[in-house]
């Protein structure tokens, strides 16, 4: 039920984005009955509900939903199978008692600061953006500095334009949309400015999103210097080198009031690190088994802060199966324990779950490290498959059956992207 | 006789995006190539013959926890026509409550058949935040 | 007309005030941002310096030393962030040792007190994390750090609430000498939308106010969306910082001029908390700008400041040059300090007299006094200063009678972050709204805003310098509606019109308006409200 607390609980989910709802669910799947959801915002949805664009749902509901669309099915779903879901409540620390229950302590200002107690807990917190200070832009601190983020929330939920003439830097999807975005709402964006050389958006949104709005995508460029004392009057723009290095001599100036950053996310693990749960330093996330236990018993993690997941489908497959799992911890049920690591290889940056056991079929993701068309994914020796295109912003899965992993005796399982003859790594 | 020429398009219609060949000789489709399943076939015919798009955005609503209501066009429109439904939805206010799906505007545009529709569901709220 | 006239809200001008504050007098700041300590008092490098460093025999020496011993009962009083955290200054030659021991000897001199040297054994036990390569260094344990703006609006507070008139957003344009003694102060006001209120009243008045704005004249209309006050003083404080030399020129008393000197900090991660627990200085040299690691009172670590000359007194950037320098120089000092945990990054300006010492004292001008070429360590010195400004200003015809009301105490606020269990308990059952959180990195909640709001807080840097709203790794991206929303509704006014740090810093333009506009557009042409906006065309057809 919406807005119900009570002291005890089978599992408690921490954030209610899609993870946290399919965590939920999956955690009723599983066979418990009392299930919890906390959620810092005013109502369940996460970060989708200022998604306002289409593109979610292909692979879960083959049909393309706009964020919000995708989000209201699983609130329906939640709420129709009695989960309770408190909304502006906030996990402030998780604690162990000497039954082994784990106490969730929960901020919210109607139920104070209270103490829930559960078996099984889920992480899932989302991920926050990366900002300024995490690229160095030189320059001085005027207002109009957004990540695409914020200034999607002020304008999809709040009704704000953050200003009326935008540069945007990164070209990942949150920048491609949000310039199709601005446009729409008569704010000019001058261009896009990427630091690679090629966009870190899908191309759909490329060709959806700028070309035909006639706005510039400059790769291999990026913003140099922040100009303006009050509100930002200007950026100093350059060309970059191979390394990344800006070439000065060819750098010029672009008047605009706002500057959106959308230059990546980061797995929101304040809540993690606080519990000294193992993080991986790649991912920023907890490190996980088959699964989806962290390194804290009875603590799960799945969807962004596990690590960034570019569709939300696959959040939704993985939440279920991590609450899945975490209903199982809670009726007592538990599983071998993980056998094989599986350990990223050439060219992988990583590959999730961190280890896997041989008794069930595992769905694994990874992602390149570069870009590279057609190349062979190599899974040891088990397994070997053509892909026609991978780049790091697209995350690759793959399920590796029992049938492979039964005959296997090693203890460490590496995957490979290797590039083929005529294609390759550049 | 008309000479043979190429268009080249990148599918949308899947996060997939494949690199589309498109071979006509005039209006004459001769050739579709680099489609990973057959909606790329339909996406560069259609984007060869009547381009079109959709879009979603919001507009205000009242009595709702938030002050926006996203919105979509339940079907694509012709792509010159994006500046005039966009017009068009810019007028319209909501209030809620409002359901998911529930048709905003009818024909936007004077593109029949094509409405815009509510994203989300939005319930009353005693106390709009300010 | 008012007794005294402080020109300028630094550091140093609200140290001056509160120390006017416990005299029966009528006294004004003048301050033209939207808030007091957002010049160079918001930005530098907190420290509470010791005092061996500076050249004997200076006044800047001279008041470092005084204020440094200040500092303990101040912080009792007005409840800002300090923690003597002591500081060490480290030589990686046994040159830079025996200059470690001259600096030693000279600061005894000057009264710095339990300064020890310290070999490499004894360093590398109590700062494992520092470089190998060092030898030893010079121990000061009266060395601190502080949360500089918070003091600033402590002190103002006080001020205020002991009857001192604060004027935000109000720049000195020209100073007028009046028949018959004192001046006529003319001061631009910002006025319509974005402009933050203030004048009297913006901060909320404690017992001992004076009824508002005795001094002040009238508002007349100026150019563009700017209006004009006049404000009459006998006497007046230019503590103008970097712009002490033009508010000097004013009144033809510039008999000096300040060259602005940036230096650039850069904030670390969080996580590297307790990598070092003491200020870690390196022995300064004519080629060494002296670049230092601080574990600032929050807890993170911040390391700078550059120093370079420049002529702009507005604009303070920082540079890529900035960043290296910084960087190559604390990484020999700290080799797992890296660029990449940056999560913030500022700069600020000295106020560089051509003297190189402190100005302070009567100018030719009678009734005009200066407190000019506050450069570092002018917080450190600040409360030291007022003292020394108040004593020559009595000595120069300001009565100062002491009244018995002064309240030397303003209320800490309360911070959620930092309490244990039992104590946020508490804070929620007493106000729920402590159960609301706005800034999740630092664990603010609502109650914190609304008393930053209570405290003067009138902008979103206001609220993030008072309760660390906005400060941490997401720096932002989850507060800042919040926190818009809440002063939106305390000040009264539109939510777009809520500012950064007060006027022409605006955050966001309204939809609604763009509504109307195309309402009226589309009402202007036919009935049909999809034909009247075609000219919009987002759409290219490319
Ligand atoms: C701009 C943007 C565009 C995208 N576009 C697409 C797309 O076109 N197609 C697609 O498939 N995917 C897209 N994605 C990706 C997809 O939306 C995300 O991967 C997905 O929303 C992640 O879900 P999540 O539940 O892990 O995180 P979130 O949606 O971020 O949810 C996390 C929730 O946890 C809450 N929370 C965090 N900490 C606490 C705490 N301590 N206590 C209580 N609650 C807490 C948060 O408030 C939040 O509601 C996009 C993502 C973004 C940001
Ligand atoms: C990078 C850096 C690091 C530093 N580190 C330290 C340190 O660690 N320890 C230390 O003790 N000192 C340090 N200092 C020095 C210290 O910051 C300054 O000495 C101190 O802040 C000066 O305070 P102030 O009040 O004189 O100047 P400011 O804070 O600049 O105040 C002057 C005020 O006058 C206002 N003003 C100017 N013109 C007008 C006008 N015409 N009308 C109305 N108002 C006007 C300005 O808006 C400003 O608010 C550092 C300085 C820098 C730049
Ligand atoms: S052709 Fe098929 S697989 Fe390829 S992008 Fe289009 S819809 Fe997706």
């Amino acid at each position: 039920m919406f807005g119900r607390m009570n002291r005890r609980y089978d599992v408690v989910v921490v954030g209610g984005g899609p993870a946290g709802l399919a965590a939920a669910l999956g955690a009723l799947d599983s066979g418990v009955s009392r299930v919890l959801v906390v959620e810092r915002e005013p109502e369940p949805g996460g970060i989708l509900r200022q998604c306002i664009h289409a593109g979610f749902g292909l692979h879960h509901f083959r049909e393309e939903l706009t964020g919000p669309e995708y989000a209201e099915r699983f609130v329906t779903q939640a709420m129709d199978r009695d989960i309770d879901v408190a909304p502006h409540s906030y996990v402030t620390g998780l604690a162990v008692d000497s039954s082994g229950h784990r106490l969730v302590r929960v901020l919210s200002s109607r139920g104070g600061l209270a103490t829930v107690e559960c078996r099984s807990v889920v992480l899932a917190m989302g991920c926050r953006e990366r900002t300024r200070g995490a690229v160095r832009i030189p320059g001085t601190r005027p207002a109009g500095i957004f990540t695409a983020g914020l200034a999607q929330k002020l304008l999809n939920l709040d009704g704000y334009l953050p200003g009326r003439r935008a540069v945007i830097l990164g070209s990942g999807d949150i920048g491609l949309i949000m310039a199709r975005r601005l446009t729409l709402e008569g704010c000019k964006v001058e261009g896009v400015f990427e630091l690679m050389p090629y966009s870190n958006g899908l191309t759909r949104n490329v060709v959806q999103c700028l070309d035909d709005y006639g706005i510039p995508l400059h790769l291999s460029t990026t913003v140099t210097r922040i100009h303006g004392r009050d509100r930002i009057e200007a950026v100093t723009v350059a060309p970059v080198d191979e390394a990344g290095r800006p070439d000065a001599a060819r750098a010029w100036d672009v008047p605009c009031d706002t500057l959106l950053l959308s230059i990546g996310l980061i797995p929101e693990n304040e809540l993690s690190e606080s519990l000294g749960i193992a993080l991986d330093v790649v991912t920023g996330g907890p490190k996980v088994d088959s699964t989806l236990a962290t390194s804290l018993p009875g603590v799960f993690a799945c969807g962004n802060v596990l690590h960034v997941h570019d569709l939300v489908d696959f959040v939704t497959e993985e939440a279920l199966r991590a609450g899945r799992f975490a209903g199982e911890h809670a009726r007592q049920i538990r599983r071998p324990r993980d056998a094989i690591a599986l350990v990223p290889g050439a060219n992988v940056r990583y590959c999730l779950p961190h280890t896997l056991s041989a008794d069930r079929p595992h769905t694994v993701y990874m992602r390149a490290k570069t870009r590279m068309s057609p190349c062979i994914l190599r899974v040891g020796n088990l397994l070997e498959r053509k892909l026609r295109f991978v780049v790091p912003a697209e995350m690759i899965h793959l399920t590796i059956q029992p049938e492979l992993l039964e005959r296997f005796y090693e203890d460490r399982l590496q995957i490979d992207l290797l590039p083929v003859d005529g294609g390759g790594a550049p | 006789m008309t000479e043979r020429q190429e268009q080249h398009y990148v599918c949308i219609s899947c996060p997939i995006g494949c690199p589309l060949r498109l071979v006509h000789e005039g209006d004459q489709i001769i050739e579709i190539e680099g489609q990973e399943c057959n909606r790329g076939a339909k996406y560069a015919r259609q984007e060869f013959t009547d381009p079109r798009r959709t879009f979603s955005t919001t507009v205000p609503i009242t009595g709702a926890v938030y002050g926006r209501l996203p919105v979509k066009l339940s079907a694509p429109v012709p792509r010159q026509a994006i500046p005039a439904a966009m017009a068009a939805i810019r007028l319209l206010c909501a209030e809620a409550p409002v359901r998911l799906g529930q048709v905003l505007l009818r024909d936007v545009a004077g593109v029949a058949g094509v409405d815009v529709v509510a994203c989300r569901t939005m319930d009353r709220v005693m106390i709009a935040p300010s | 007309m008012y007794d005294v006239a402080i020109i300028g809200g630094g550091v140093v001008g609200c140290a001056i005030a509160r120390e006017l504050s416990r005299y029966h007098l009528r006294t004004v700041l003048l301050e033209r941002f939207a808030e007091v300590g957002f010049g160079t008092t918001k930005t530098n490098s907190g420290i509470i310096h010791a005092g061996q460093q500076t050249t004997p025999g200076t006044l800047k020496g001279l008041l470092e030393v005084r204020g440094n011993a200040m500092f303990d009962q101040l912080q009792r009083e007005l409840g800002f962030g300090f923690r003597r955290c002591g500081e060490l200054v480290v030589a990686s030659t046994a040159e830079e040792m025996a200059s470690l021991e001259r600096m030693k000897a000279d600061g005894e001199a000057k009264g710095v007190p339990g300064l020890e040297m310290w070999g490499a054994q004894r360093l590398r036990r109590e700062e494992p994390n520092l470089s190998l390569h060092l030898v030893g260094a010079l121990f000061a344990p009266s060395a601190g750090v502080i949360n500089p703006y918070e003091f600033a609006f402590a002190l103002a507070e006080c001020a205020v609430q002991n009857g001192v008139e604060l004027r935000v957003e109000h720049e000195v344009q020209s100073i007028a000498l009046r028949d018959g003694g004192g001046f006529r102060i003319h001061a631009k006001i910002p006025s319509g939308p974005g402009a933050v209120p203030s004048g009297p009243g913006a901060v909320p008045s404690g017992p001992g106010a004076v009824p508002s704005g005795p001094g002040a004249v009238q508002a007349v209309p100026d150019a563009a969306s700017a209006t004009c006050v006049d404000v009459e003083a006998r006497f007046i404080i230019n503590a103008a910082g970097v712009h002490a030399d033009k508010v000097a020129a004013m009144v033809g008393a510039d008999d000096f001029t300040i060259r602005p000197r940036r230096g650039e900090e850069y904030l670390l991660d969080r996580r590297l908390e307790g990598i070092v627990t003491r200020l870690i200085f390196p022995v300064p040299t004519p080629a060494s700008k002296g670049i230092l690691i601080i574990p600032t009172f929050d807890g993170t670590l911040m390391v700078g400041p550059t120093a370079h000359d420049q002529d702009d007194r507005f604009n303070v950037p920082t540079t890529t040059e900035g960043s290296e320098e910084v960087f190559a120089t604390v990484r020999r000092l700290c080799p797992s300090l890296d660029a990449r945990a940056t999560i913030a990054e500022f700069a600020g300006l000295r106020a560089v007299s051509d003297t190189g010492d402190f100005i302070i004292g009567p100018s030719r001008v009678p009734g005009f006094f200066h407190v000019a070429g506050i450069q570092s360590p002018g917080l450190t010195a600040s409360p030291a200063i007022a003292v020394h400004v108040v004593e020559l200003v009595g000595r120069a015809g300001l009565p100062l009678v002491e009244h018995d009301g002064f309240n030397p105490h303003v209320a800490p606020p309360a911070r959620f972050a930092t309490q244990p269990h039992e104590v946020r308990q508490a804070l929620v059952e007493a106000d729920p709204r402590f159960g609301r959180l706005v800034c999740r990195c630092e664990l603010v909640t609502e109650a914190e805003v609304h008393q930053a709001v209570d405290h003067g807080a009138r902008t979103l840097d206001g609220v993030k310098f008072r309760t660390r709203a906005g400060m941490g790794r997401c720096q932002g991206g989850f507060c800042t509606t919040r926190v818009m929303q809440i002063l939106s509704r305390r000040l009264g006014v539109p939510f777009h019109e809520v500012t950064k740090r007060g006027a022409g810093s605006w955050l966001v333009i309204p939809m609604a308006e763009d509504r109307e506009a195309a309402m009226t557009e589309a009402g202007a042409t036919t009935g049909d409200p999809a034909a009247g906006a075609t000219e919009e065309a987002p759409c290219s057809d490319a």
